[in-house]
């Protein structure tokens, strides 16, 4: 229902976002297509912005974890973006087979273990504890789950779609200190659930060279999904500056 | 090399703001307002820490460092030295 309105409200106003925002990053798509994109896009944050609130009040989706997450072995750090169904993902770690500590800005709703959500909010000296205890976390043989594409302070650089993506270097200096790989996680809406996915590990041992690889493996992904793209992200590479190449 | 003069070669070595001054006070702090290190950069400071004077295994809590007011050249100097009984 709220997808629907979301959708509605896109087609009537043809804002939030514009179809021709949309053929900015997707320049391939038809402008019948991009129209449907923007529909998707619409449909998606108004569904994602009624899950939040439903988290808040501790009505959790109908989450699908994949199989594939049983043959998972920690130390092993699960990277996120702001695309699909992002905040379903807490009940599906529940399902990792190890503890999990799970960093997002603020918090959104208390986990059960073996799951930890901390928040990553608050100054330098704070994101440093929270960043140490990550990477104990991940010395000591367990799950981190993060978002790639928030970046608190100083960010990484990497081309995604024509655009210039930032992303959270956090995530990848804990990744390069750890010696741990970076495994891509999407959650996505499919009649009326949230299926959880996971893809190929990311892996290099610099933390440019691992963002420039997270950053394609984000394009790759949204090319072939473009209205799994958040409201947000979508702002966040259309003020971004062009990529030069 | 003393503890003290040894920290602080650390923390020039990842401060670079600490690199153009002789002197570091034990009050200057190693984050905003002082030396301007993130996050990430004050992790591997006390990384440095711990690789560099190989504390006992259990001794050496950094995290209680970050977990206080803000950390200065002097406090984790003095935390250096307590561990290690210098």
């Amino acid at each position: 229902m709220a997808g629907a309105l979301g959708s509605i409200r896109n087609r009537l106003s043809r804002r939030w976002p514009d179809p021709q925002e949309i053929r900015t990053l997707f320049p391939a798509l038809p402008r019948s297509e991009a129209a449907r994109t923007a529909w998707r896009i619409a449909a998606l944050e108004a569904r994602n912005r009624l899950l939040v609130e439903c988290i808040r009040r501790e009505v959790l989706p109908l989450v699908e974890a994949p199989e594939a997450f049983a043959t998972l072995r920690p130390p092993l750090l699960l990277g996120t973006f702001h695309v699909g169904a992002i905040h379903a993902l807490g009940p599906a770690l529940e399902k990792l087979p190890g503890p999990v500590l799970a960093l997002r800005q603020g918090r959104l709703y208390a986990a059960e273990p073996p799951v930890e959500v901390v928040s990553t909010e608050g100054d330098e000296q704070s994101r440093a504890a929270v960043f140490l205890r990550a990477l104990a976390h991940l010395q000591a043989g367990g799950f981190v789950v993060t978002a790639l594409d928030v970046v608190p302070g100083d960010g990484l650089t990497a081309p995604c779609l024509g655009r210039t993506l930032e992303l959270a270097r956090g995530p990848f200096a804990l990744a390069r200190l750890a010696g741990v790989p970076i495994v891509p996680l999407t959650a996505r809406w499919q009649q009326g659930r949230v299926k959880v996915a996971l893809d190929e590990a990311l892996t290099s041992s610099g933390e440019t060279e691992l963002a420039a690889a997270a950053a394609r493996w984000l394009e790759s992904y949204l090319l072939e999904s473009p209205g799994e793209l958040g409201l947000g992200l979508l702002r966040s590479l259309l003020s971004s500056r062009p990529d030069p190449r | 090399m003393d503890i003290d003069e040894a920290v602080r070669d650390l923390v020039r070595s990842r401060a670079p703001l600490a690199r153009a001054q002789t002197e570091l006070a034990d009050d200057l702090r190693l984050g905003p307002g002082g030396l301007g290190m993130d996050s990430i950069a004050l992790v591997e400071l006390l990384l440095d820490c711990e690789q560099r004077f190989g504390f006992r295994p259990g001794s050496w809590r950094p995290g209680e460092l970050l977990e206080g007011p803000p950390l200065t050249v002097g406090r984790l100097a003095a935390h250096v030295r307590a561990v290690t009984g210098s």
